[in-house]
């Protein structure tokens, strides 16, 4: 390997970049088939080169920091400022969905009854599944905490068992939170009330299952002894977007589950 | 190298690269709890100096995925270009 004056890392030319972009392309092109021409090989072959790609360019990234060593000080530092961005603009995706939820129940038109819930929406009971469901996401916030903590103190064990707990909490949630799906009397065509509801708390459960996916790798990688007791970053960005699911559920709990009811 | 020491673990000595801390396995009693650890192994694995790229370093699987991923993609975008050549056309089929 050549030497280098500096701490930075020059990675190895890939072509993850390139596929990941040609997968967005057929994805995006994918759905328009499937909307207009209700053809969807073009979409499937979209969702699978995109998944391969992500397989494969995560994989050389752990490649390439724990078995090559690249991820220096300097490199990690870069890594969390990335994370930190990626996390701000996923808040920003989610105002946006708040802010139409807000326009639309602040100043309910008369096509809705002048109210809001609007007249014929039977609305979700804010004290049933919903409670439940911000319950269990609190609790994993303080479990994965509690594998943060193992990791720091070496305890590879407990570390295991609070990871483990906090994914079973998380897929709980998506169950439970599919069954509710199922269970509304309302559906997303029903007015602004169904669009702003299913859209926002949609979007949502999707980044519990994307949150929920980060930290089984993560588990994965704890049990193949990836990580040492102060170089876990992959661990840490996990966590992080994790409390960021807990936090955009919590306003959704308080604006569209309870004070929208 | 600024910051980087050798593992603590005397296994692998010539490795260029290495954790800043212990391991979590130099930990005693939790070896055979789930598995062990074979992460010296394939630090050895992929720092061997043979010019390969991260993303075909272990050989034959990764090249098969490899070519998996660029004819799902090639193809799929060739596919797509022909599909949108065709929706673009004036509908005068039928």
């Amino acid at each position: 390997m050549a030497h280098q004056a500096h701490s930075y890392h020059m990675v190895d030319p890939s072509p993850w970049p390139i596929f990941g972009a040609a997968a967005a392309l057929l994805t995006t092109s994918g759905l328009i088939m499937w909307f207009h021409y209700n053809t969807s090989t073009l979409l499937m072959a979209g969702l699978l080169s995109m998944l391969l790609v992500m397989l494969q360019w995560w994989r050389d990234v752990i490649r390439e920091s724990t078995f090559q060593g690249h991820h220096t000080p300097t490199v990690q530092k870069g890594l969390r400022y990335g994370m930190i961005l990626f996390i701000t603009s996923e808040v920003f995706f989610f105002l946006g969905f708040f802010w139409a939820f807000f326009h639309s129940s602040l100043a309910p038109t008369p096509e809705l009854g002048g109210q809001w819930p609007p007249t014929g929406i039977n609305p979700l009971n804010p004290l049933d599944v919903p409670l439940l469901n911000t319950a269990i996401l609190l609790a994993s916030g303080v479990t994965v905490t509690w594998a943060h903590h193992s990791i720091t103190e070496g305890n590879r064990k407990q570390a295991i068992h609070a990871l483990t707990l906090t994914i079973a909490l998380g897929l709980y949630f998506t169950a439970l939170q599919a069954m509710e799906y199922h269970e509304t009397s309302f559906s997303i065509a029903d007015s602004i009330y169904g669009s702003t509801f299913f859209v926002a708390t949609g979007f949502h459960g999707l980044h519990v299952i994307i949150g929920s996916s980060f930290l089984t790798v993560c588990l994965l990688r704890l049990i193949k002894f990836h990580f040492t007791s102060n170089h876990h970053f992959g661990f840490e960005a996990a966590a992080w977007y994790w409390h960021f699911v807990d936090i955009v559920w919590l306003f959704l709990y308080m604006s569209m589950y309870w004070w929208g009811s | 190298m600024q910051g980087l020491k050798p593992i603590v673990s005397t296994e692998s000595p010539a490795l260029v690269f290495g954790t800043t801390t212990k391991l979590a396995s130099d930990l005693p009693a939790t070896d055979s709890f789930l598995g062990k650890n074979q992460v010296p192994d394939l630090q050895k694995l992929f720092q061997k100096a043979d010019g390969l790229p991260v993303h075909l370093k272990r050989g034959v699987p990764d090249k098969l995925l490899y070519r998996t991923t660029m004819a799902l993609t090639i193809g799929g975008t060739i596919y797509c270009l022909v599909a949108l050549y065709m929706a673009s056309q004036p509908r005068s089929q039928k």
